[in-house]
């Protein structure tokens, strides 16, 4: 072993300025946590399809006086997304006996509904159950609410970027900053001001004989070490024959991961959101 | 000489009935793996000791088998000579020795594909859940199907993932389901026809004890409480023991308050009625999806200078617990990683979420440490407990509100923003809850898949056996975490490793991403060919 030492020094470059990665994968809220897809954002399963906002009128006029706008139960009907009915229909084939005979001794009346207007029933209750469910949380979208998510006081957040945060060490509001606001979406500004997406983690190394090379780190395992250098050619050693000291441009961020408290990152998020 | 040997073993083996008897599974030989943990205990500790620390680095390629599927999840049975696993919706019958296919089965269905843990055997018969929660029977001679049960509505989102449980003359079947607010149980049924024999459900009947940690009746009789991981069983005691998953809806715990027994739990269950004994709440209204299905490993052993009936479980919430088995008594509650959301534990052990840190519509920084399905192992040799972890940042947001018809029925009811994550295999003294060593993966900047976490294998021969998350397979020393034998093998662990010896020979067999990899001693090693 040469020299097995792994160096972390901290230089700050390029908040902010590194392209969302909607590929980090993360199970930890998978249902069963092995999970291997992207995650999908909050809003992407969520437009109905012409169909489904015909048959959301239509349901609106008649039926939800019994089973709620939304189909999850009322004050006289159940929650359809609970029905094994509307669970196994298949463009209507079960639901469509149900709405035309009614349910007499459920005090359901008949309803008197086209093949069309049922089959866009159908497809808005098929697509409220593909609403209601969810395999695994998504990430919040760029239409989160903006004002659900600042309820914090941005002289505050000044007061903690300026001092006890430390982030006016390596950012300003009129450098690299300057007009962070309109740039994101309030949801994706929090989350990157906690931790940006793809640190660029960089390093130096330098192999038994003495030579150095810098580059962007490929791979850093247990046991093998590799960069792409500034030319673009990819170099790997085994971890043990050479000295590697690592560049982590984000080790304050980790820091401060460890220390934020709920309202000094909603004080933050005010604070930003000012920096129009 | 050898040939002679060969002839000989071929006919013992001719002449045995191949398949499994029941009394197997209270004490497996080494030449068998004849349940998804291998024996009752879940410890996953083998006996064998032929492939050990001094020899470790010389062990090579016996085999591989592709599946030209999806990554392989399952652990492999092994019975006279004969491997059984399984994906989605397919099983094979492998030659233990050297890796050439008996038969396949397979099937299409609709439902979820995300993983399948194995099957179970019972004599002659193969048993094994499908992606639309069907229990499939197979004769294990040839996969031929002999019968398929529905044991839950696909349409529900329900699948089977676990392996089920042998245990006398009933199999133990858990289910999944990540998609919709529905109701976990666990059935026992016969292995003849399938038939119903037990149902135990995860949640307490209106007015039962438990009731009362539930709002009402409506929220409680869809509160979850899965039960998708295979549990442990102590002959002596007669009891089962499994472990639930988390409420629903998932991230809304204020739709829920209350602790939301028995979800998030660790339950023992008659063998022969599935009455409840005693339970073990993990995680009390949870809000994090921290679901408690991860092996309760059970061993007898000293604690504080006296002899116990011991269950551990490193849990998917960051705690380890150590609890007596026959009364569920709580001995020692520890956290094997940082976290941010517990403000201590209750009388009973378990732990109290700080309200504070449950998803809110402004989000809050949730800082969590934990594990998952991947199999722990406890080596009884070194005390030590083992199980793959990781460290995490993510701001969890509540999005469901009661007020707004279209998110009141969210079975998630939350999203979350992943930050930073690490991973790490910890070695915990069961004793005392401390980590004895710990193995980092290199900083990568947090940019971690929790999702990669890998099971674990310890022998006699002073082994532990897993992956790291770089996709390395590894050996380590189980007393010093010390690296003894690494190999890329082209992808990631996947499955839990296991081991069995087969003509003398011993083979330990890793499952990574869609090949069966199987590793011994150079045969020159272990005989002379002529």
């Amino acid at each position: 072993m040469f020299l097995t030492s792994v160096v972390r020094s901290g230089w700050m470059v390029c908040f902010l300025l590194v392209m969302a990665s909607t590929l980090r994968v993360d199970a930890h809220r998978a249902g069963q946590g092995d999970v291997t897809e992207g995650r999908r954002r909050g809003s992407a399963l969520r437009r109905p399809s012409p169909e489904a906002e015909r048959g959301q009128s239509q349901f609106l006029k008649t039926c939800s006086f019994c089973h709620g706008a939304e189909a999850n139960g009322g004050a006289a009907g159940p929650n359809l997304m609970r029905s094994p009915i509307v669970r196994h229909d298949e463009k209507g084939n079960l639901i469509g006996q149900v709405v035309r005979e009614g349910r007499p001794e459920k005090g359901m009346p008949p309803i008197q509904l086209t093949s069309d207007q049922l089959s866009d029933v159908a497809a808005f209750l098929h697509y409220r159950v593909a609403v209601s469910d969810g395999r695994s949380a998504p990430r919040p979208g760029a239409d989160y609410s903006a004002a659900k998510l600042l309820v914090g006081n941005a002289n505050a957040g000044k007061a903690f970027f300026n001092g006890a945060g430390g982030c006016s060490a390596c950012h300003s509001p009129t450098g690299d900053l300057a007009g962070i606001a309109h740039k994101y979406p309030a949801v994706d500004l929090q989350t990157r001001f906690l931790f940006p997406a793809e640190p660029y983690l960089t390093a130096t190394v330098t192999d038994s004989s003495g030579k150095q090379y810098r580059g962007r780190i490929r791979l850093h395992t247990n046991y093998e070490f590799a960069i792409e250098d500034s030319d673009g050619w990819y170099h790997s050693w085994p971890l043990d024959k050479v000295k590697v000291e690592v560049k982590d441009p984000l080790v304050a961020h980790r820091k401060l991961l460890s220390q934020f408290t709920d309202s000094e990152m909603h004080d933050m998020l005010a604070y930003l959101e000012t920096l129009k | 000489m050898i040939k002679s040997i060969l002839l000989v073993s071929l006919c013992v083996t001719s002449l045995h009935a191949q398949s499994l008897d029941p009394t197997t599974l209270f004490k497996p030989p080494t030449d068998t793996w004849p349940s998804h943990n291998g024996d009752y205990t879940g410890r996953r500790y083998s006996t064998l000791s032929q492939i050990n620390q001094d020899n470790i680095h010389s062990i090579t390629l016996a085999w591989a088998f592709q599946t030209h599927q999806q990554a392989m999840k399952s652990t492999p049975l092994e019975v006279d000579g004969i491997l059984y696993f399984t994906v989605p919706n397919h099983v094979w019958a492998v030659d233990a020795r050297t890796g050439r296919q008996i038969w396949q089965f397979q099937r299409q269905s609709e439902g979820n594909y995300i993983g399948q843990r194995g099957v179970a055997m019972y004599r002659d018969r193969l048993f094994f859940g499908t992606p639309d929660a069907h229990l499939i029977c197979l004769n294990a001679r040839n996969g031929k199907k002999i019968w398929e049960v529905e044991v839950a509505d696909v349409k529900f989102g329900y699948y089977i993932s676990v392996a089920p449980l042998v245990v006398k003359d009933k199999l133990i079947v858990g289910m999944s389901n990540d998609q919709t607010d529905i109701a976990g149980f666990l059935d026992a049924r016969s292995p003849e026809d399938g038939k119903l024999i037990w149902h135990w459900d995860s949640l307490p009947k209106p007015g039962a004890p438990g009731s009362e940690t539930w709002p009402n009746k409506e929220t409680m009789a869809h509160g979850g409480g899965t039960t998708w991981m295979p549990g442990t069983y102590d002959p002596e005691l007669d009891l089962i023991y499994w472990g639930t998953g988390n409420p629903h809806p998932v991230l809304a715990g204020a739709v829920r308050p209350g602790a939301n027994l028995y979800t998030c739990s660790i339950v023992a269950l008659n063998a022969d009625t599935g009455k409840m004994a005693w339970y073990f709440q993990a995680s009390p209204h949870d809000t994090q999806d921290r679901d408690a299905n991860e092996t309760p490993v059970i061993f007898d052993a000293e604690f504080q200078g006296r002899p116990r009936k011991l269950l551990a479980q490193a849990s998917r919430n960051g705690y380890f617990f150590l609890l007596d088995r026959t009364t569920g008594e709580n001995l020692l509650s520890t956290t094997f990683g940082p976290q941010n959301w517990s403000a201590g534990l209750n009388q009973r052990g378990e732990p109290i979420p700080k309200p504070e840190k449950e998803p809110r519509p402004e989000g809050a920084l949730f800082e969590g440490s934990g594990t998952n399905w991947w199999a722990p192992s406890f080596d009884p040799e070194t005390g030590l407990f083992y199980v793959n972890a990781h460290h995490s940042f993510l701001v969890t947001y509540l999005t469901r509100d009661e007020k707004d018809p279209a998110s009141a029925s969210d079975h998630q009811g939350g999203l979350d923003s992943p930050l930073w994550a690490e991973d790490m295999l910890v070695a915990i003294d069961y004793q005392t809850g401390k980590i004895k060593w710990q193995r980092d993966r290199p900083p990568d900047g947090g940019q971690v898949s929790l999702s990669n976490g890998a099971g674990i294998l310890t022998t006699a021969g002073h082994l532990l056996v897993t992956g790291d998350d770089s996709g390395d397979l590894i050996a380590l020393d189980p007393a010093t975490g010390k690296s003894l034998w690494h190999v890329y093998a082209g992808g990631r662990l996947t499955g839990c490793p296991m081991t069995y010896e087969l003509d003398g020979r011993q083979y330990i067999l890793t499952a990574v991403d869609s090949v069966l990899y199987a590793w011994a001693l150079s045969e020159n090693s272990t005989h002379v060919e002529n």
